[in-house]
C-alpha cells in the first residue's frame, strides 16, 4: 500500500505498465522532459528513453492518427492529449479511424489504445481549459469511455484500458489530480469497464454521477444526512445498466448529477434508460443537476459548477414529490 | 499607425516604439509578480517578443486586422490599446469587453480591430484568411495579420491556412512569433527546416527576421504589407527572438531547459533597441531612465486602480451565447441564480 493522489497514482501505473509491457509507448506535447503539464508522465522519459515516451511536436491530429497506425502494428499506444479542450482537431482521427477500425476491416484490425485527456472545471481555465466533452465520445459506437473519481480506481481503471481489445478515452478529471490522497495497493489490480461503483448505499434515493462530481455528490449526502445510493459511473460507454436500474428500482426516485452541459448530456441517456426500464418504480420524476448549456466561464466558475445548494434542491424536489 | 508609416519624423517613431517596448516588459513583471502575490490568476508573459511584436505593429494601419495570439502584449500598447483594457481582460473583471468569460491573456480589442483570442492554438490563421478574402471582396485595402508561436506552425490549420490564403492570393500576413520554444519543446524538434522556408512549398513569400530588432521586423513587415496591398499575395515572416520568461506562470522552465538570456543581456530586445536609439541620437541614459520610471509608475497605479474593480455580476454569464437567451439558457439561469 502507498498513499498517493490521483496523478501519483496514474504515473506509477504508467511507470509499472511500461516496465511489464515493451511494446507500450507514451507520446504527447510535453510529456516527456516536462513530464507533462499536470506531471502524469514524469520522470519516464528518462527512465524508458525518447523513443517510448515521446515529445512529439503541437498536432493533436497528427498525435492520435500515429497511435492508430502504431496500435494496428501491435504496439499500444497510449496518447496523451494536454487538454481535452485541444482534442478536436483529432476528432476525425477519433471518431472514423479510431472508433471504426475493427468494424470496418470485419474484425481484422484492432486497436488496443489509450487516449488520456484530462477533462472539466474548476481550476480557473475558462472557455478552453475546462470542457467536459464525454458525451462527444460516449455517442461514438466503437469508443470505450471510462472516467476515474479517485486515486484508486484510476490505476485499476488505466490497467483494464491497456489490457482493453478496444480504444479506450480515458478522461482524467482535473479537478481530482492532487485533490485527495488515499491507500493505493502496489500489486496489479483492476477494476473492471463497465462496471460502476457505489460508494454509499441507501434506500430514500439514488444519485447518479461520475468523475469529478463524485466527491461534491458524496459530501453533500454526509453533510445532509441523506439515506442515499450513489453510484459513481466510472464507465461512460457501456454504462452499467443494471447497477443504474436496480438501484432506481430499489429506491423509485433518481437524481444525475453531471458538471457537463445538460442537453444531450449523459444524463439524458441514464434518465431514459431508466424510463424505458423501471419507470412503473419511481415515484418522481428524473432530475439532472448539470452544468448549464453555456460555454465555461472564466472569473463566475463557481456559479457554473453544480454544488451542495442544487444539488440539495433537486434531492428535495424528488422525496417530496407526489 | 497612418501616421506611423508616413512619420517624417523618425525619432519620434523610434522613440514611441521603444517606449511601447519598456511598457510591455514593465507590464509583464508586474503582472507575473501579482500573479505570484494571488492578485491574478494566470498569465502568458510577451518578455523577450517585444521587438517583434512592436516591429509589426509599426507598419500597420488602424484599419488591418489583426487575429492576435495570447502572448501579444507589446502589440496591443503599440497599437493604442490602454492599459486598462489588457488590465480588466487579465482581472476578469466587470469592464473587461468579454465579461470576465476568458482565462487571461485572451483578450478581445474590438475597436483597435484586434480580434477575440482563442487558446487552441494556430485555429485563428483559417480566420485570417476568411477576413482577407471577404475585406478584398469588399474594395478595402485592408491587410490581416494572423501572429502565432514556432510550435503553431505543425498544426492543421497552419497548413490549411498557408495554402488557402496563397491560393486565393489574399492580402495576408502570417507572422510567426519564434521564440525558440513551445513550451517544452525547442523548435528544432518542431520542425525540420526553417520556419521561413515553408512558406515556399504553398507559393508564397517568406521572410526570415531578427525578431530582436524592432526596425529589422518593422521593415519585413512594411515589404510584406505593401505587397499584400497591392495584390501581390500573402507574406510569412518569421521572426525570430526567445522566450525569455516561463511559458505561462503555470510553467516551470528549470525542467526543461538551461538556456537563458537575462534581462539586459545583449540578446534582449529592449536592450539591442536602446543601442540602436542610442547610436542614432535618439536616447541616452537619462531618457530611458525616464521612461522606465514613468511605466514603472503608470503600470503600478493603473494596476492599483483596476484591481478595485469588482467581478462581473452572475447573470452575464449567461448573456451573449446567442443573441437572445433560447428557453434552455432562461430555464437554467432561473435555477442556478
Ligand atoms: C491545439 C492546442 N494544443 C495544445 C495547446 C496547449 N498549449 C498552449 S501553448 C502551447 C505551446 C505553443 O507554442 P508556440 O506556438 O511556440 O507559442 P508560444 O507559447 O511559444 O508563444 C501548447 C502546447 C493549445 N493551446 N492548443
Ligand atoms: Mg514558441
Amino acid at each position: 500500500m502507498s498513499t498517493m493522489n490521483m496523478v501519483q497514482a496514474l504515473n506509477s501505473t504508467l511507470d509499472h505498465i511500461m516496465s511489464g509491457d515493451n511494446s507500450v509507448i507514451l507520446l504527447g506535447e510535453d510529456i516527456g522532459k516536462d513530464g507533462g503539464v499536470f506531471r502524469v508522465t514524469e520522470g519516464l522519459q528518462a527512465k524508458y528513453g525518447e523513443e517510448r515516451v515521446i515529445d512529439t511536436p503541437l498536432v493533436e491530429l497528427g498525435i492520435v492518427g500515429m497511435s492508430v497506425g502504431m496500435s494496428l502494428m501491435g504496439v499500444k499506444a497510449i496518447p496523451e492529449i494536454q487538454f481535452q479542450d485541444f482534442i478536436y482537431t483529432a476528432f476525425d482521427q477519433i471518431i472514423n479511424q479510431m472508433a471504426k477500425m475493427r468494424y470496418r476491416s470485419g474484425g481484422g484490425f484492432t486497436l488496443p489504445m489509450v487516449l488520456r485527456t484530462p477533462y472539466g472545471g474548476g481550476i480557473k481555465g475558462g472557455l478552453y481549459h475546462s470542457q467536459s466533452g464525454e458525451a462527444y465520445f460516449a455517442h461514438t459506437a466503437g469508443l470505450v469511455v471510462v472516467t476515474p473519481s479517485n486515486p484508486y480506481d484510476a490505476k485499476g481503471l488505466l490497467i483494464s484500458s491497456v489490457e482493453s481489445p478496444d480504444p479506450v478515452i480515458f478522461l482524467e478529471p482535473k479537478r481530482l489530480y492532487r485533490a485527495a490522497k488515499i491507500e493505493v495497493p502496489d500489486e496489479d489490480y483492476r477494476v473492471k469497464i463497465g462496471e460502476a461503483a457505489r460508494p454509499m448505499e441507501g434506500d430514500d434515493l439514488t444519485i447518479i454521477t461520475y468523475g469529478a462530481m463524485v466527491p461534491t455528490v458524496l459530501n453533500t449526502v454526509k453533510k445532509n444526512n441523506l439515506n442515499a445510493d450513489v453510484l459513481d459511473l466510472r464507465t461512460l460507454l457501456p454504462m452499467d445498466v443494471n447497477a443504474i436500474i436496480s438501484s432506481a428500482k430499489k429506491t423509485g426516485r433518481v437524481v444525475i448529477v453531471h458538471e457537463a452541459p445538460r442537453t444531450l448530456g449523459m444524463g439524458a441517456e441514464i434518465s431514459a434508460l431508466i424510463s424505458e426500464r423501471a419507470i412503473e418504480y419511481l415515484y418522481a420524476p428524473i432530475l439532472r443537476v448539470t452544468g448549464p448549456d453555456i460555454p465555461f466561464p472564466y472569473r463566475l466558475e463557481d456559479y457554473y459548477m453544480p454544488g451542495e445548494a442544487r444539488i440539495m434542491k433537486a434531492v428535495k424536489r424528488v422525496m417530496e414529490f407526489r | 499607425m497612418t501616421e506611423m508609416v508616413n512619420e517624417q519624423n523618425e525619432k519620434d517613431v523610434f522613440v514611441r516604439a521603444y517606449t511601447a517596448m519598456v511598457l510591455s516588459r514593465t507590464f509583464d513583471k508586474k503582472i507575473v509578480m501579482a500573479q505570484r502575490q494571488g492578485r491574478i490568476g494566470f498569465y502568458t508573459p510577451s518578455i523577450g517578443q517585444e521587438a517583434t511584436q512592436v516591429g509589426l505593429s509599426m507598419a500597420l494601419d488602424h484599419d488591418d486586422v489583426i487575429f492576435q495570439y495570447y502572448r501579444d502584449v507589446a502589440l496591443m500598447i503599440h497599437r493604442g490599446v490602454p492599459i486598462e483594457v489588457i488590465l480588466d481582460q487579465i482581472m476578469g473583471n466587470a469592464e473587461d469587453e468579454s465579461k470576465g468569460r476568458q482565462m487571461p491573456s485572451h483578450y478581445t480589442a474590438k475597436k483597435y480591430n484586434f480580434m477575440s483570442v482563442q487558446s487552441p492554438v494556430a485555429t485563428n490563421l483559417p480566420l485570417a484568411v476568411g477576413a482577407a478574402y471577404a475585406l478584398r471582396y469588399q474594395k478595402k485595402n485592408t491587410v490581416v495579420v494572423a501572429t502565432f508561436g514556432d510550435g503553431s506552425t505543425s498544426t492543421p490549420d497552419f497548413h490549411a491556412a498557408m495554402n488557402l490564403a496563397a491560393v486565393f492570393n489574399l492580402p495576408v500576413i502570417f507572422l510567426c512569433e519564434n521564440n525558440g520554444w513551445a513550451i517544452s519543446l525547442p523548435t528544432e524538434k518542431q520542425t525540420k527546416v526553417e520556419i521561413s522556408e515553408k512558406a515556399a512549398a504553398y507559393g508564397m513569400k517568406g521572410i526570415k527576421v531578427d525578431g530582436n530588432n524592432f526596425i529589422e521586423t518593422y521593415k519585413a513587415t512594411m515589404e510584406a504589407v505593401e505587397r499584400a496591398r497591392s495584390g501581390k499575395g500573402p507574406t510569412l515572416i518569421d521572426a525570430i527572438s526567445f522566450r525569455m520568461g516561463a511559458h505561462s506562470t503555470s510553467d516551470d522552465p528549470s525542467k526543461y531547459r538551461s538556456q537563458t538570456v537575462e534581462e539586459g543581456s545583449e540578446k534582449d530586445p529592449i536592450t539591442v533597441a536602446e543601442e540602436q536609439l542610442k547610436s542614432l541620437g535618439y536616447l541616452n541614459d537619462s531618457l530611458i531612465a525616464k521612461i522606465k520610471e514613468e511605466s514603472t509608475k503608470m503600470v503600478n497605479d493603473k494596476f492599483d486602480i483596476q484591481e478595485k474593480i469588482p467581478a462581473p455580476v452572475p447573470s452575464t454569464m449567461f448573456d451573449d451565447v446567442y443573441a437572445e437567451k433560447n428557453w434552455i439558457i432562461k430555464e437554467e439561469e432561473d435555477d442556478i441564480l
